[in-house]
């Protein structure tokens, strides 16, 4: 039964001390959902015998037949702990009952725009890793994501089983193999690791990770055995830590502990952590795999483990299970991990608050949210939409920041356009209902105070993935997540029958509602396009979209991917465009912006949202503009918000701010279709060198403006070397040795670049990673299966866009081909127009 | 010492200031090769434009006057160079066959660039050009009968297929002849003349290329501009015996009521059935709707609406041209283009109605029910009329989001391939189907104005019952949902203005605002100038440029004050720096 009635959850949600907000992080099959199960069973939702097989928070049937997670889940879990763990908890905490609420994220690289979702409104990770396959490519990711958010990490190293029953290490092996794991994933953390959080490395001897097996239910951490031999030994359990992990060894002729691996005689010792940790460990496996049954019931009397009737009967690996389980419940080791060195809301809204509010960092909003302070104005942040029950309706997912939310609220809903003061993009609605999320359940609340996690009713047709809600007139947006995938992979989708059209396009709204990161849009021909991140997400989002949102057959395309345009050089003369009455010109040059500051503008690191004069800060200091230059940015494009900038270099130009708007829509125009294939501009800066205007202002309007800004900025990337650019996947392989050489066949035949090939220490495993143009990715996976016997299974994630190194204007190169075939597909003229088409002569 | 030099009062000019264009020769391919060789242009072009049949229409009397005093010739602009030519044939004509032979009037007007111009060129009668409106010209009309001027049109500022009855009523013309391809659009009032001209064909050409470009199965319909339809029977005739499934289009003689058209003649096969403005001939058993199994043989590259219009009737479609025996067959104006900008309608709040025709009938029922159903969805309109709309022009209405324009289908639509627009240019048809609350696409490309109206007019007889759960009945909380849209994929909440002022024109009305005195008034959501709202004045208030010193700031200002400097002279094509740039 429910080990909890909501009551008490809900009273638990008023002591914000201790609340802990945790998503569950990790590659694709590490076992995130199978390792979640094992505490939502604790929780009683599920019966202890389906923990392990259940995945409760794989709600959907395809998540279910498929065996992965597409959806991030939540789920509150309700807890309590011993009074002893309470005083190891350094943060303020009341009582010994604590509310998890716990997101349970898709690992498939495909999906990590979920993962970005749910980390936002959390505050801990739960990173589960592998302790066969070891960090892989989405370990990385998401870790660096969760850095990224200021997200506290503790690790799990699941699968224990598997090395045991499977590789049959031995005890050093496999203490080596924990160490080398903990310290790959304690790379990563120091590489991105942001200082305000301070030491969020992880360390077994700190209880910060946890060995076990989520399909048995077991797994324990060093300082639950510390807290067994305390008492034996007499120690402090804090000492037993330190001397249960590393190089400690303990000679039990001695009786004395020692860091050296040999006795006074040169004899080996054996490491602290083999000898009280994975001895017993050991020695139940032997015992129950072997069918010693005389040496069982001697080594579960001594371990005080004790069997109910039928469960004595039981042989092999359901005894092992039952054992193990009973031995070391993986929630409790869990559970201990999350609730001690996991951050209450308090804690984490104290250094988030920067990070996650757009307005300047002394505002009240943001000094709520710091003190997340449940009696001021509502903050909240809608990070996800998840579909109900009724079709086309969502709940409006996201964490509470600041204040109370209630039913019957009128709250301020902003858009991520929206800005203070404005009314673009904000409605002031009435939230109709605030719901608590239980995985496929829910279970209404009246309200839900800051720090915590709720689904809200009656507000999804107002924000189309994500936004922010308010009370306050003067708040300013929560930032806007930053995804680390992008939609690279597209079709175009039409309906069979024509009367089934509005079908599709509410279809597709319902769609890009339910999906972070999927974007519905339609190209320049006119066709609906429906763009994702990879194939995988693709079929999901197409299957959706037939079966579900839109319900209509549909007739899909074949994949194409997205180009962009941009320059190579600078602008090898001026460009100068006269405006339609030959009154005003524009003088303008193209030149390369620099793949950093591309990459900052696409992450947000530099926004056209920040303050001019911070924003030159940053680019003066860190990519090394000049600071006048980097404080004249006029605007950024395409959508405001492109990595293309205009910059005003203009010396006492007399009516030039009156005509900046026309330029900025001018830009904004010709940076959302390049003058070679019709794609977005990416990584050029204009200068605007001079202006001449008509003295009338009815001469230099917007009418003559904007056409030409189109047209000089188009003559001026013509004459800075245009290239195109395509998107690149970065792809990680694991297979065996003898599959390698397949791999590298196929990947040389896709235009693939291999960028490293290791071998996994201690595993006869080896991670092949290399660049693949997404254009050459599709059908890459069949190939790679083919070609290696089904033994490699890649991880694809877009990683970065390679310009093409041929002159897209040349029709025999390779990217000349590329621009010919997209030109005709968009019914264009064939050829790239020449310069002089938007260039005027003096 | 620096020479005191006069100030130079006027603009320095020299060669360079003032480009000058070659005087071109002027090519008529459309008489056929060698007509040079004749050296007798007057004579081909008398043929060419069957002018004395042309007179003889002309001098027609009615209660014993002359029918037609002020005869307009109009002139497309590739016609124009054969104008004068023209003129003196029909005057001479005229004179000749003029029985009394005694004061025929020859007045030769030019119409041309501006029409406020005109006048300059009149020769001498300066009063009857003055009183066009007042007794004074039908006085000394009344006296003097026989006098028939003619005046040439040029520079027809929207479609030149159709009839410039602006440009006519300027001189209060009796009649206007219309030279060239026509779209044969009924007009309003005037009375018409249309000739179309003889163009030269070399069938043996056509013939060659067509069987290069079919074999003998296709279903292929034959069809050709204005022009060059006299042909249509002549190639039937010699592809039948090769190819079984072809028929041919005629010029619809019912079209032109009104008007009369001279120098053409139709045909003697029977008419199956109308299309367009074409009558289907040559194949018995043809229905209309099997049109989209046949592909069409195209003689003239049509203009783009009405190519783009074709193009979606037909299954393939090949364009000939007859001047240098090439064939086309695409890509052409794609109709899913069209789908995208309808769908930005839906999207747009502020539509602009372009007027781009004066002469068509209907334009104003039209222009009265698209602005009616704009209001009925919610969205703010502006009416423009423009002369020749150009990108700049259109450009300057920056708050528009969208233009819907009325003009002719053959030649009156800007179709925009190049996006060389700054916002789509849709048709009335594409409009309403974008204005419905349910998405639509037809499929089809209309482009006439009474098929909308009639579809109007069935819409209305219909949807009578509908009415109580038309959207305005919706409770107010429901009006601002933002929409969805699936060109950028995201949510807009401007699509619909004018449902924010649903609610507060209770307001605005209960004030009745004449005694506040207040023009604008700035509502929660929007802003109103007079009751209505703005949605241009809700653009401009978004500006970072608000007007002379907006963009000052105090910091500016440098005490000293700033050092005159030496300005620019010159002319915006070549100022004076640039002048010495190039030398």
């Amino acid at each position: 039964m429910v080990n909890f009635t909501v009551d008490q959850m809900r009273a638990l949600m008023d002591v914000v001390t201790n609340v802990r907000n945790m998503s569950v992080i990790a590659h694709v099959d590490h076992g995130k959902s199978t390792l979640t199960d094992s505490l939502v069973q604790r929780a009683g939702i599920i019966s202890a015998a389906k923990a392990g097989e259940a995945r409760f928070t794989d709600t959907r049937k395809d998540e279910q037949e498929r065996g992965i997670t597409i959806k991030s889940t939540a789920i509150s879990l309700y807890s309590e702990i011993s009074d002893d763990d309470v005083k190891d908890i350094k943060q303020k905490t009341t009582g010994n009952s604590f509310l998890i609420n716990l997101i349970d994220s898709p690992g498939h690289v495909d999906f990590s725009s979920e993962v970005t979702a749910a980390l936002r409104v959390t505050d801990g990770a739960l990173v589960v890793v592998d302790c066969v396959e070891g960090v892989c490519v989405q370990t990385e990711t998401v870790l660096r994501q969760a850095l990224g958010e200021r997200i506290k990490p503790v690790v799990v190293i699941n699968k224990v089983d598997r090395a045991l029953l499977e590789l049959q290490v031995t005890k050093e092996d496999l203490y080596q193999s924990f160490s080398r794991t903990v310290e790959s994933a304690n790379v990563i953390i120091a590489t991105y690791t942001d200082k305000v959080l301070g030491d969020v490395q992880v360390y077994p001897e700190r209880g910060t990770v946890a060995f076990g097996s989520g399909l048995h239910g077991w797994a324990f951490t060093v300082r639950q055995f510390a807290t067994r031999y305390s008492k034996k030994f007499g120690v402090d359990r804090a000492k037993m830590m330190e001397r249960l992990w590393g190089d400690s060894y303990f000679n039990p002729k001695t009786k004395k502990w020692t860091n050296k691996d040999r006795d006074a005689d040169g004899k080996p010792l054996e490491r602290a952590f083999n000898m009280f940790i994975l001895d017993p460990i050991f020695r139940l496996f032997s015992a129950i795999m072997n069918f010693k049954k005389d040496e069982i019931p001697m080594l579960l009397e001594k371990l005080e483990i004790t069997l109910k009737g039928d469960e004595k009967d039981l042989e092999g690996k359901a005894l092992l299970k039952i054992v193990m389980k009973k031995f070391l419940p993986a929630a409790d080791a869990l559970l201990e991990m999350i609730v001690i060195h996991l951050p209450s809301p308090v804690t984490a809204q104290f250094y988030r608050a920067d990070t996650l509010y757009e307005g300047p960092s002394d505002d009240v909003t943001c000094q709520s949210i710091k003190n997340c302070d449940p009696n001021a104005d509502l903050v909240l942040y809608v990070s996800k939409m998840v579909p109900t029950s009724d079709k086309g309706r969502f709940y409006a997912f996201g964490r509470v920041f600041a204040g109370t939310v209630k039913s019957g609220q009128k709250v301020r809903i902003q858009g991520p356009n929206y800005v203070p003061g404005k009314k673009e993009d904000l409605f002031v609605k009435a939230i109709q209902r605030v719901v608590l999320m239980m995985g496929r359940f829910v279970e209404p609340i009246d309200d839900c105070p800051a720090g915590n996690i709720v689904g809200l009713v009656g507000i999804d047709q107002f924000l189309l993935k994500s936004g922010t809600l308010t009370t306050n007139e003067t708040a300013h947006n929560m930032k806007v997540m930053k995804f680390s995938v992008s939609p690279v992979v597209q079709v175009a989708v039409e309906v069979k029958n024509a009367s089934d059209l509005p079908k599709l396009v509410e279809g597709l709204k319902r769609l890009s509602k339910s999906d972070p990161c999927v974007l519905c849009q339609m190209n320049e021909s006119g066709e609906h396009i429906v763009a994702a991140t990879g194939e995988l997400h693709l079929e999901i989002c197409l299957q959706d979209l037939e079966n579900d949102h839109a319900g209509v057959p549909l007739k899909i395309s074949p994949p194409v991917v997205s180009y962009r345009e941009t320059v190579e050089g600078e602008s090898s003369m001026v460009a100068l465009s006269k405006s339609p009455n030959k009154h005003n010109r524009i003088y303008l040059k193209a030149e390369p912006l620099g793949e950093e500051v591309s990459v900052a503008i696409e992450t947000g690191k530099v926004s056209p949202r920040d303050d001019f004069k911070a924003r030159a800060r940053v680019l003066a200091d860190e990519f090394g503009w000049d600071v006048t230059d980097a404080r004249k940015i006029w605007c950024f494009g395409p959508e405001g918000t492109g990595p293309n900038v205009v910059v005003d270099q203009t010396k006492a130009v007399q009516y030039l701010s009156e005509i900046k708007d026309s330029v900025v829509s001018g830009f904004a125009w010709a940076s959302g279709a390049g003058p070679i294939l019709d794609e977005k501009l990416r990584g050029i800066r204009f200068n605007i060198m001079d202006v001449t205007l008509h003295a009338d202002s009815i001469h230099r309007g917007a009418g003559q403006i904007l056409p030409t800004m189109r047209r000089v900025t188009y003559a001026a990337m013509l004459l800075a070397e245009p290239r195109i650019q395509e998107p690149v996947f970065l792809v990680e392989i694991q297979c065996p040795e003898s599959a390698v050489g397949g791999i590298y066949s196929v990947l040389n035949k896709k235009r693939g670049q291999v960028i490293s090939e290791e071998q996994r220490p201690g595993t006869p495993l080896f991670t092949v990673k290399a660049y693949l143009p997404v254009n050459e990715s599709f059908g890459f996976t069949g190939e790679l299966r083919q070609a290696t016997g089904g033994q490699a299974f890649p991880q694809m994630v877009f990683d970065h866009w390679a310009t093409l190194g041929t002159d897209p204007l040349d029709p025999t190169s390779k990217a000349g081909e590329i621009v010919i075939a997209a030109r005709k597909r968009q019914g264009l003229k064939e050829e790239v127009p020449p310069y002089t088409e938007y260039y005027d002569k003096l | 010492m620096t020479d005191i030099v006069a100030p130079s009062l006027s603009t320095y000019q020299d060669d360079v200031t003032f480009q000058r264009y070659e005087e071109s020769k002027h090519e008529r391919p459309y008489l056929g090769p060698g007509w040079e060789a004749h050296g007798d242009l007057t004579g081909k072009l008398n043929e060419y434009y069957s002018i004395p049949e042309l007179c003889e229409y002309l001098k027609q009397k009615h209660h014993g006057k002359k029918r037609f005093k002020k005869i307009t010739l109009q002139f497309p602009d590739a016609l124009v160079a054969d104008s004068a030519i023209v003129v003196q044939l029909i005057q001479k004509t005229l004179e000749e066959n003029d029985n009394h032979g005694d004061d025929v009037e020859s007045t030769v007007v030019i119409e041309a660039v501006d029409h406020n111009d005109s006048h300059k060129h009149k020769e001498k009668d300066d009063c009857k050009k003055t009183c066009l409106n007042c007794k004074c010209s039908d006085d000394i009309e009344g006296e003097k009968d026989v006098k028939q001027q003619v005046w040439i049109l040029a520079d027809t500022a929207y479609s030149s297929c159709c009839i410039d009855e602006v440009a006519a009523g300027h001189v209060g013309s009796d009649i206007v002849v219309h030279f060239g391809d026509a779209c044969l659009n009924t007009i309003q009032k005037l009375q018409a003349v249309y000739v179309f001209g003889k163009p030269y064909l070399e069938l043996d050409r056509v013939v060659e290329k067509f069987k290069e470009t079919y074999s003998t199965e296709d279903k292929v319909i034959l069809m050709a501009d204005a022009p060059y339809t006299r042909h249509l029977h002549e190639l039937f005739n010699a592809l039948t015996p090769f190819f079984a499934n072809i028929a041919y289009t005629d010029i619809d003689l019912e079209l032109a009521n009104n008007a009369k058209i001279v120098g053409f003649e139709s045909s003697s096969h029977k008419e199956v059935f109308k299309f367009s403005n074409r009558v289907i001939k040559g194949l018995e058993e043809l229905q209309e709707d099997d049109l989209s199994e046949f592909k069409l043989f195209h003689i003239t590259t049509p203009q783009p609406p009405h190519l783009l219009f074709l193009s979606t009737k037909f299954s393939e479609m090949t364009t000939y041209e007859p001047m240098d025996n090439s064939t086309n067959s695409g890509p052409f104006p794609s109709l899913m283009k069209r789908y995208r900008y309808m769908q930005m309608a839906r999207a747009a709040g502020t539509i602009g109605i372009l007027v781009n025709t004066l002469s068509l009938r209907n334009t104003n029922e039209v222009i009265k029910t698209v602005s009616n159903k704009i209001r009925e969805a919610g969205k703010k309109h502006y009416m423009f009329v423009v002369g020749k709309p150009n990108v700049a022009k259109l450009a300057n209405f920056e708050s528009i989001e969208l233009w819907c324009i009325l003009g002719c289908g053959q030649g009156g639509i800007i179709l925009d391939q190049s996006n060389e627009f700054y916002k789509p240019i849709i048709t009335p048809y594409e409009l309403e189907m974008a204005l419905n609350p349910v998405v639509t696409w037809t499929g089809q490309w209309c482009t006439g104005f009474d098929e909308l109206l009639k579809e109007e007019q069935d819409a209305e007889t219909n949807s009578d019952e509908d009415i109580p759960n038309s959207p305005d009945s919706k409770d107010d909380d429901e009006d601002d949902i933002p929409q969805f849209n699936p060109v950028t994929g995201k949510l807009i909440s401007t699509s619909r203005p004018l449902r924010q002022i649903q609610h507060l024109e209770i307001d605005a009305v209960s004030q009745d605002s004449k005694d506040q005195g207040q023009l604008v008034k700035a509502f929660s959501k929007s802003l109103a100038i007079k009751g209505t709202v703005s949605t241009s004045a809700q653009y401009l208030q978004n500006r970072a440029w608000s007007g002379l010193g907006s963009d000052f700031t105090d910091t500016d200002v440098d005490p000293e004050g700033a050092v005159v400097e030496q300005g620019r002279g010159g002319v915006a094509r070549g100022y004076d720096f640039d002048i010495r740039k190039d030398k």
